[in-house]
């Protein structure tokens, strides 16, 4: 299904807090996130087990989800952080943060790790 | 406030309190009873004394006390309750323009975030216990809180 | 009790009570979470205390000299350095990084000409309303924000803006209206009172809401009946009238509105729009205050400005500026450049994909106080002093107001500041000359 995609910074997930206070596990429990709206949640036939695989033209990773009332139906949102700017986009030079168009799918696939996305921003996949 | 819905809100002060309002808050505190009203004991209120009733259930008239809880894992500091109470807007003049109190803080000072989150100092100073009239009915602190930490109770 | 300023946010929030030996941090009032953790920052497991060289992909700790020796190395072997961050670093250090581009023939930006930047740049032919915090605690009556959510990324601004008093009056929150635009019900719409205003407006339409306003300033009642964007009717005609009729108020924008459009330019929109607004105003006018992020965003242009006579990004070549089109996206993007200097910035973490693997493939020097995405791929690490804390300084608030950074504490192992290291850099080539 296809979503538009919105990066917020919020205080509950922020990056600089994760760097600072955590490690590897709690950035990716407080970053490699999503939030959709309850009626998506149903549209896509998920269960709380279930991890969500989002999609760009170019790339996809792979994050947990969590229900939330005040998202608008057909937009999803993640905290700004390496995860999220995996499908942020350009355009002549400026950067989209906002109202990505993306694609989004159950999946069982685990969650992206951070090293991995370091990896793949390396190059190495 | 949800009290006071189901009062007959005519102020008509039979009970001997200056408004509804006012009344709602004593019930609630235990130092009244419902049938200290007497215009709700009339027919045409049934449905609501009987809810009251409902609401209050056996706790009704015991004394009970004042609590504001500051939920220390939701709160982030933003220091809003610090500046929208009228006790601290009265006694400590930073709070005027969103500064952060003086420190040690002054006695009737209700509220102070140290170390990025909000601390409830004392209570007696707060409207609910130490004011007349409507200003018994002050509860700003929880409802402007952006975190949703602050909650008023009777217990 | 003395106060400090908070280096946090761009709030800059200057009455944080501080107790300390001089050693360590007793207790910080007044300080929101966010605050706090700035301070804390001071022993954070994240923290980088001495310089740093990857060698066979590990990260192994070396002597000032060696780390310094590969840094002049890398810039040395290159013809085109990139110099990028410099909004968590005072004007100081940010005036040092410009020496040091022109020392190197690099070129240089910050964060802020992916943030606010823009706007300020586009509202230099068309104009600009801009607001202080000061102005708005004591003359304030209309607060709009407009894709921003303060309460979730500067928590102390709402306090300050929405609930002060000020100086001429005693009531606050009563007499300031609230108007929040966003898609998106979020935290600031809680401190919403019964008079306020909340418009949910649908996704990416801000756009519609504009263009219907500035058409309703120019010819009344053209607002269809099914309103915009998602809006009611009866809304628009309410925020038009608060637009038209406040005395002293201000546009709070968010990223939300900042971000590029195919085929409008959202902020030179908006910017007429205001102008439309402020002509037609008869009892006070209404003004932008704009949000970022870093604690220094605003600096950067001040001192490009004061130093070198332009704003924003800077281009060397034989140790003089030149006129460059390139922006610092385009720059990575084009992989115009053979290494990069990376100051107080995590680039790696808020990059898009195509930019930080462009960025990873080229040799990367990092100049930060603690770990971060970004450390995984420098090559070199260079700590120094958490400023604010343990080093002071010149930092400009979001509404461009100068603010001096106070020294509180000694670093460890006597680290250097940004400034200090970065002429440290200068002197390895130019040899001292000034
Ligand atoms: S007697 Fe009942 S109706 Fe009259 S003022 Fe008191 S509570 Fe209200
Ligand atoms: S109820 Fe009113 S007086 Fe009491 S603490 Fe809250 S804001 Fe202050
Ligand atoms: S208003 Fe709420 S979140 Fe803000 S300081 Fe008070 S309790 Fe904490
Ligand atoms: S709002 Fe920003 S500047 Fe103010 S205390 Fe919080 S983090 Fe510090």
């Amino acid at each position: 299904m296809d979503f538009l995609l919105n990066t917020i910074r919020k205080i509950d997930n922020d990056q600089v807090k994760e760097y600072s206070f955590g490690n590897d596990q709690s950035l990716e429990e407080n970053l490699a996130i999503s939030f959709i709206s309850p009626k998506d949640f149903d549209k896509l036939n998920l269960v709380p087990s279930l991890h969500l695989k989002i999609s760009s033209k170019q790339r996809n990773i792979v994050v947990k989800f969590e229900k939330d009332d005040n998202i608008p139906e057909g937009t999803i949102t993640m905290p700004v952080s390496i995860w999220s700017n995996q499908l942020t986009q350009i355009l002549e030079d400026e950067l989209v943060y906002k109202n990505i168009v993306v694609s989004v799918e159950a999946t069982r696939e685990p969650i992206l790790k951070f090293e991995d996305v370091i990896q793949k921003i390396r190059g190495i996949e | 406030m949800e009290i006071y819905k189901w009062l007959p809100k005519t102020n008509c002060k039979e009970c001997g309190k200056p408004t509804c309002m006012a009344f709602s808050l004593d019930l609630l505190q235990g130092k009244v009873k419902v049938d200290d009203c007497p215009p709700i004991l009339k027919p045409k209120y049934k449905k609501q004394y009987e809810k009251l009733k409902e609401m209050l259930g056996s706790e009704e008239g015991q004394q009970k006390e004042l609590r504001i809880n500051v939920d220390e894992d939701l709160c982030d500091g933003c220091g809003i309750c610090v500046t929208v109470c009228p006790v601290n807007a009265r006694y400590c003049p930073p709070s005027l323009s969103g500064k952060a109190p003086e420190y040690p803080p002054e006695k009737h000072q209700l509220f102070q975030v140290i170390g990025g989150k909000c601390e409830l100092l004392n209570l007696e100073h707060c409207r609910r216990l130490d004011s007349e009239g409507r200003e018994r009915e002050c509860h700003v602190c929880e409802t402007y809180c952006p975190r949703e930490a602050i909650k008023i109770e009777y217990v | 009790m003395k106060r400090y300023p908070c280096s946090g946010c761009s709030l800059l929030c200057d009455d944080i009570i501080v107790k300390s030996d001089g050693l360590f941090i007793d207790k910080i009032i007044g300080a929101c979470l966010k605050g706090k953790e700035r301070f804390d920052q001071v022993s954070a497991q994240n923290r980088i205390t001495s310089p740093l060289i990857r060698k066979n992909n590990e990260l192994i700790n070396v002597s000032w000299e060696e780390a310094l020796a590969k840094t002049v190395e890398i810039i040395k072997n290159s013809s085109a350095p990139l110099l990028y961050g410099f909004s968590n670093v005072t004007c100081e250090a940010q005036r040092a990084g410009m020496d040091l581009a022109r020392e190197i023939n690099g070129f240089i930006d910050s964060n802020a000409s992916i943030c606010q930047g823009k706007i300020l740049n586009k509202a230099k032919s068309q104009g600009i309303n801009l607001t202080t915090i000061t102005e708005i605690i004591n003359k304030g009556d209309l607060i709009i924000l407009w894709g921003a959510n303060p309460a979730e990324t500067i928590p102390r601004l709402l306090n300050k803006v929405l609930f002060s008093r000020g100086k001429f009056r005693m009531t606050g929150r009563e007499i300031k209206t609230l108007v929040i635009i966003d898609p998106v019900k979020t935290a600031s719409f809680r401190v919403m009172g019964v008079r306020d205003l909340a418009l949910i407006i649908e996704p990416d339409k801000d756009i519609e809401l504009i263009q219907m306003l500035k058409e309703e300033c120019c010819s009344a009642d053209s607002i269809p009946s099914g309103g915009v964007a998602g809006i009611d009717k009866s809304d628009l005609k309410r925020l038009l009238l608060h637009l038209t009729g406040a005395e002293n108020g201000v546009i709070i924008l968010g990223q939300g509105v900042l971000q590029p459009h195919a085929d409008y330019d959202l902020i030179e929109e908006l910017l007429d729009l205001l102008q439309l607004i402020n002509d037609r105003q008869v009892k006070g006018r209404i003004s932008l205050l704009l949000l970022g992020g870093h604690f220094n965003m605003a600096g950067f242009d001040h001192v490009a400005l004061s130093s070198y006579g332009v704003s924003g990004k800077l281009q060397f070549e034989n140790k003089k500026l030149v006129k460059s089109e390139d922006t610092i996206v385009s720059k990575i993007n084009k992989e115009n450049f053979d290494c990069s200097i990376i100051v107080g910035t995590d680039p790696i973490s808020h990059l898009p994909h195509s930019l930080s693997s462009k960025l990873a493939r080229k040799p990367l020097i990092l100049i930060d106080n603690h770990s971060s995405a970004t450390s995984r791929i420098a090559d070199v690490i260079l700590p120094t002093s958490i400023t604010g804390i343990e080093s002071s300084g010149l930092v400009y608030r979001i509404d461009q107001v100068p603010v001096e950074l106070k020294k509180i504490l000694n670093p460890p192992n006597n680290i250097p500041s940004d400034e200090e290291l970065l002429n440290q850099l200068i002197k390895k080539f130019n040899g001292g000359a000034k």
